[in-house]
């Protein structure tokens, strides 16, 4: 502690011995943390973005199923409609929004061709809180009541059949008998959304689609969306509790692909922290090196005067530390500038198709990652201090009659 | 009756190996007394800065022995040794070797810093050593800011801050015209005569050798000659 004390002016007085080097250091330490922090938060925001869009288009936070449908949709899986407890677990504060919704696998007809689709039945009124499919109804209108028996197409599927609003499709389904189900319904709107869901989704109202199929009142799932994504895990363990006899699951177990997605969105900031850690690791040593072989007869006179090797090495670690520290801290304060002029948010409108495909939101808006930043900025600082030990050692080791052969 | 400040005996050191081996000091047999003002001299090459090297414990010899203050130097390790410097030993460099980001005052402090006196007395002990090599006033100055023979008065009171046995001085007044030099040699020779201080001076400089009050001459890495004054 002593040691801190007595080195920590003359570390800092070091660092500005030569300006230009310790500036050089400095930016390369800033930049670089800058980059990862700054990305780290754009990648979070496009991830999220990604994921909110995928969300809110159909799947929710979560999604409640009889036993075995996941693995096979079909009539035969079904489940009634939520009872008291379940409506009452559903009502809480912690969701949201929450809509029943019956789906099945079947083909949609048109005059010129035969394409498979999801038949989905909505409640309208319970979407419109939970899905951004009502609001991407571009042509027609959306669902009246969950007795409106036209249907909702998507655009891409739309002009694959060379249908349009107005005309008449006719809906495919096996039925409760097991007999094939057939019906024609109008087109009422259309919509616009990735080419996927445009192509494997029609819309129609709930009890419409029931009656198609002979159904009474079976669904085939509960959606429920929730304003705090931390709660989920409990939220789910609270359904399932209630339900017991119910598959209830979670987004992250419904879209393996997207909950996949969002791991590997994780593990591209901590590849992009190694490779920008590494550049900035030769840049330390490089420089700090430098400075240790340029203050070699000043090393050896300090150990002359009775400075121990731990000493030396305590010194040119603090001067690290510092330096390193010194460049974390303007790297934090460029990146949450940087976020802060993108808090309106990153419009990415010009690439619009691209970012469909990618499933991202035409505009991100990149948001401070707080426990990110204290960890990357702690990974780079703690990171940095460790590389620069290396030219410590180095001064510390040198022998002062050695050290003060060297030229000043 | 002195005692020995600093013991060598049959102290040799070589460098180099086989055919190239440099024999640097050959067996020397030499006690350092207390109150000693001590030059050694000899042409270039005949072991100067070696003896000094191993007085001050910076370097051990490949034989013999080296004892400072009754403590032989053989047995410690770097850290000790290094903790050896700091209490009995004080150095004065023909570069002055002050700390340039240090003002005057920090220079001299610091050594008090390493053995851990607290800041009051680190600041009295400081301003006196200023005031004994004639420095009042110029605490607060940068090395840059000093001319030759300040920075070379703010390295003898750095040597002399700790209270160590021993000032070891390796061509103390080779960057200094010969004014400085003068006034240099004066304030050592003085501080030996007031405060008993033990100076060894590896000098070439005559005006030097003349205040001795022992000059010891090396010639091929043995002592040619010591002569009391």
């Amino acid at each position: 502690m002593s040691n801190l004390k007595t080195f920590t002016p003359l570390a800092w007085r070091n660092l500005w011995r030569n300006p230009r080097r310790t500036v050089i250091t400095l930016i390369v330490v800033s930049v670089g943390l800058w980059s990862i922090l700054f990305f780290n938060s754009f990648i979070n925001a496009w991830g999220e973005s990604g994921k909110e869009a995928v969300l809110k288009l159909l799947i929710g936070q979560g999604q409640i199923h009889a036993v075995g449908y996941m693995d096979d949709p079909s009539i035969d899986r079904l489940m009634s409609p939520p009872g008291e407890p379940l409506v009452s677990a559903l009502n809480a504060p912690e969701i949201e929004a929450w809509a029943t919704r019956l789906q099945l696998p079947g083909v949609v007809v048109s005059e010129y061709k035969t394409l498979p689709v999801n038949v989905v039945g909505v409640d309208p009124e319970a979407e419109r809180l939970l899905s951004s499919i009502p609001d991407k109804v571009v042509e027609g209108r959306y669902l009246k009541g969950v007795e409106d028996d036209g249907v909702v197409l998507g655009l891409h599927i739309a002009e694959r059949l060379k249908t349009g609003l107005g005309r008449r499709v006719i809906l495919m389904s096996q039925s409760t008998d097991g007999s094939l189900s057939e019906q024609s319904f109008d087109v009422v709107g259309l919509f616009d959304a990735d080419k996927a869901t445009e192509d494997f989704y029609a819309f129609t109202g709930r009890r419409a689609a029931q009656n198609f199929v002979g159904l009474n009142d079976e669904i085939a799932q509960i959606v429920f969306t929730i304003p705090e994504v931390d709660m989920l895990d409990p939220i789910i363990a609270d359904l399932a509790a209630t339900a017991p006899d119910l598959d209830v699951r979670s987004w992250k177990q419904i879209s393996l692909f997207l909950a996949t997605t969002d791991t590997f969105m994780q593990s591209f900031i901590y590849i992009w922290l190694g490779v920008v850690f590494s550049l900035m690791a030769i840049g330390i040593v490089n420089t700090q090196l430098m400075a240790v072989f340029e203050r070699t007869h000043e090393f050896g006179q300090l150990r002359a005067l009775g400075m121990k090797p731990r000493q030396v090495l305590v010194l040119v670690a603090l001067e690290s530390t510092f330096l390193i520290g010194f460049g974390v801290l303007i790297g934090i304060v460029l990146a949450a500038g940087t976020i802060w002029t993108l808090t309106d948010g990153v419009d990415l409108s010009a690439f619009a198709e691209g970012l469909e495909m990618a499933q991202a939101g035409q505009i991100l808006y990149p948001e401070y990652d707080i426990p990110g930043f204290v960890v990357l900025s702690l990974i780079i600082w703690v990171l940095g201090i460790l590389v620069a030990l290396w030219p410590a050692r180095r001064a510390s080791k040198l022998s002062p009659v050695e050290a003060m052969r060297h030229a000043t | 009756m002195t005692k020995p400040i600093v013991t060598c005996r049959g102290v040799s050191k070589t460098f180099g190996s086989g055919e190239l081996v440099v024999h640097a000091l050959r067996d020397v047999d030499l006690n350092i007394m207390q109150g000693d003002f001590a030059t050694l001299a000899g042409p270039s090459g005949s072991g100067k800065t070696t003896l000094l090297n191993m007085i001050g414990a910076l370097d051990k010899p490949s034989s013999g022995e080296v004892e400072i203050d009754g403590q032989p130097l053989s047995g410690l390790n770097k850290a000790e040794l290094s903790e050896l410097r700091l209490q009995k030993i004080g150095f004065v460099f023909q570069a002055y070797n002050l700390i340039p980001v240090l003002s005057a005052q920090e220079n001299i402090e610091f050594v008090l810093q390493l053995q851990g006196v607290d800041a009051a007395e680190r600041r009295k002990r400081a301003l006196e050593v200023l005031a004994e090599v004639g420095l009042e006033g110029t605490g607060h100055r940068r090395p840059s800011a000093l001319s030759g023979g300040q920075q070379q008065r703010v390295a003898v009171a750095r040597a002399l801050v700790s209270k160590p046995s021993i000032v070891l001085a390796d061509e103390p007044t080779a960057n200094l015209d010969s004014g400085t030099s003068a006034e240099l040699v004066e304030l050592m020779s003085q501080l030996n005569r007031d405060l008993g201080i033990t100076f060894v001076i590896g000098t070439h400089d005559p005006s030097v050798i003349e205040r001795s009050s022992r000059h010891i001459e090396l010639l091929d890495g043995r002592i040619s000659s010591d002569t009391r004054i």
